[in-house]
């Protein structure tokens, strides 16, 4: 297992891509929680959650770690280097547990980041934007620990959804498929959500990957979530768990 | 002869309705180049990818070093393959494509740059494999084959796109491996480029063994034996060496045909009988004449029973 976890770990490190994509994930959520916190005016002294606004990046963000993910394996389908990897690699299970452990610890590094980041950006726009203690909102900050459990769960939720992607992805095999099959998967169910109405919506909410996994940025108001914040990752951590092990076993059935 | 180091038992398999493999079984053994010569479609890569451990057979076994391939530990150690020079990510450099390989056995670095050098790939290592011709690719290839210095070498049609000074310095590396004692299999779709290479011939078609016999076996079973004559006394001669018990027939006024008997002896026969003679040839089929004769009985047989099917 630690020779699979080298053997995995030095060929994403030998990838320029890898650390392009790590940073653009950076980038781009905490890009956006800056645009959402520069954007926002807010004017009642209640219904804003600054922690979770801090965080909005997160929604767009997690979309690169996904396509990392999907790269470490999609992109040895397309080029055929897969057969390569596993005359080195024979035992499947270990592979795919191996390429699960880089692709979770790089999101990992980079989820820190960029959750760091969002809150930095939260803590000095937001006052500006009226989330401040004049008007009744506290400074976002980690000593809190709502915001701490946000914050946390925010970098755990982006490990999930990048485990998830790779699942997808060994079950698919083709890059453009698997990235499109993610996108839907995390996409899809919170538009479809707008379309019906309750009960049925806060079911769908309950059990859609995105929706339940970031009820962990919710630090005000919990009662009106659709599901518990841990147990909303939890939810996710299934959906995670099952596209791991559906992929576990097509790769160790399937020809490669 | 040693224990063979690879065994293919009964191997079947299936693709949708197209039988790949049909009872393929054969053995490698050690210390000699073994070709795996067939038409394409004939099973070399599936049985090879069946060996490995990349693709499942419906049924049979397929041992190395007396284990399936996915029980071998550190396989790269003991089984060094070439299955397709494309199979790497373009970006990577050809250095670091090896240098993964070399950490998934526990290998030093220090493997990966001697591998390196002795496929002659050194100015191009730090380039990205993209970048490559399709004969440094090959090289790349065959430089992670030899990474773990493994008894057992399996390359899947590696003169593919080597040019022919690479394909001169191909067969004198497998030779060279295989002298010192390592078991090599080499499979191509031309005879060709195995003959003066090959020791051991199999020809596969329609997903099992046609043949599996030494080359000179083989040249000598399609040559069968026979040797011309040049005399201008083409019957006395045909006539002596009736005498003396063997098969001799005119085939035009100054030439005969002789078979069952070694061209010296016949030189002694006609000799004594005094006869005169010009020339005397052992006729020596080629290797790419056996194949032909081989594998196109396999085609006359898939076309009848096609009729069959038909009818």
């Amino acid at each position: 297992m630690t020779e699979a976890l080298r053997a995995e770990w030095t060929k994403l490190r030998t990838l320029a891509s890898t650390g392009w994509l790590l940073l653009g994930a950076i980038v781009l959520t905490v890009g956006v929680s800056a645009a959402v916190a520069a954007a926002v005016h807010v004017t009642s002294r209640t219904g804003q959650d600054p922690t979770k606004l801090a965080l909005t990046g997160i929604y767009l963000g997690q979309t690169i770690p996904a396509v990392l993910a999907v790269l470490t394996i999609s992109e040895e389908y397309g080029t055929g280097m897969i057969r390569t990897t596993l005359t080195a690699m024979p035992r499947r299970f270990v592979l795919l547990a191996a390429k699960a452990v880089n692709v979770a610890g790089l999101t990992f590094v980079a989820g820190c980041l960029a959750v760091a980041g969002c809150l930095l950006v939260g803590r000095l726009l937001l006052p500006g934007a009226g989330l401040d203690p004049a008007h009744g909102y506290a400074l976002v900050s980690i000593s809190h620990s709502s915001t701490l459990r946000a914050a946390v769960g925010s970098v755990v939720y982006l490990v999930l959804v990048a485990l998830l992607s790779l699942g997808v992805a060994t079950v698919v095999r083709d890059t453009a498929v698997s990235i499109g099959v993610v996108l839907a998967v995390l996409y899809l169910p919170p538009i479809l959500a707008q379309a019906v109405s309750d009960p049925l919506r806060r079911h769908l909410e309950q059990i859609a990957p995105m929706t339940a996994g970031l009820a962990i940025q919710a630090t005000t108001d919990l009662r009106s979530l659709p599901i518990a914040p841990w147990a909303g990752l939890g939810v996710l951590a299934a959906w995670a768990a099952a596209s791991l092990l559906v992929g576990g076993m097509l790769l160790r059935l399937r020809d490669a | 002869m040693s224990e063979p180091i690879i065994e293919v038992t009964d191997l079947h398999k299936r693709f949708g309705s197209a039988v790949a493999l049909d009872g393929m079984t054969f053995t490698v053994a050690p210390g000699r180049v073994t070709g795996f010569v067939g038409p394409n479609g004939a099973g070399k890569s599936t049985t090879i990818r069946v060996i490995l451990g990349l693709d499942a057979p419906d049924e049979g076994t397929a041992l190395v070093c007396g284990q399936p391939y996915q029980h071998l530990q550190r396989p790269l150690n003991q089984v060094g393959a070439l299955v397709d020079a494309a199979a790497l990510q373009p970006s990577r450099t050809g250095r670091n494509h090896l240098l993964w390989m070399a950490r998934s056995q526990d290998m030093p670095t220090s493997r990966v740059d001697e591998v390196i050098e002795l496929v002659g790939l050194g100015s191009a290592a730090r380039r990205k494999a993209g970048g490559y011709s399709l004969g440094m690719r090959q090289r790349l290839g065959i430089a992670a084959a030899l990474l773990g210095d493994p008894p057992v070498i399996i390359m899947d049609e590696p003169f593919n796109g080597m040019d022919p000074e690479g394909i001169i310095w191909m067969r004198r590396l497998l030779h060279s491996m295989a002298v010192e004692g390592r078991a090599i299999l080499v499979s191509s779709h031309l005879m060709s480029e195995l003959q003066d290479m090959a020791d051991h011939v199999l020809v596969i078609g329609r997903g099992k063994v046609l043949a599996d016999a030494s080359v000179d076996e083989l040249i000598a079973h399609a040559s069968g034996d026979q040797v011309l004559v040049r005399t201008s006394a083409a019957s006395e001669a045909a006539g002596a060496l009736q005498r003396a018990g063997n098969a001799a027939r005119v085939i035009d006024g100054n030439t005969i045909s002789v078979s069952g008997l070694e061209a010296q002896h016949i030189v002694e026969v006609l000799s004594q009988a005094q006869i005169p003679f010009s020339e005397v040839t052992a006729q020596r089929a080629s290797l790419e004449d056996v194949y032909l004769q081989l594998t196109s009985g396999e085609a006359e047989f898939r076309a009848s029973s096609d009729r069959k099917a038909q009818s």
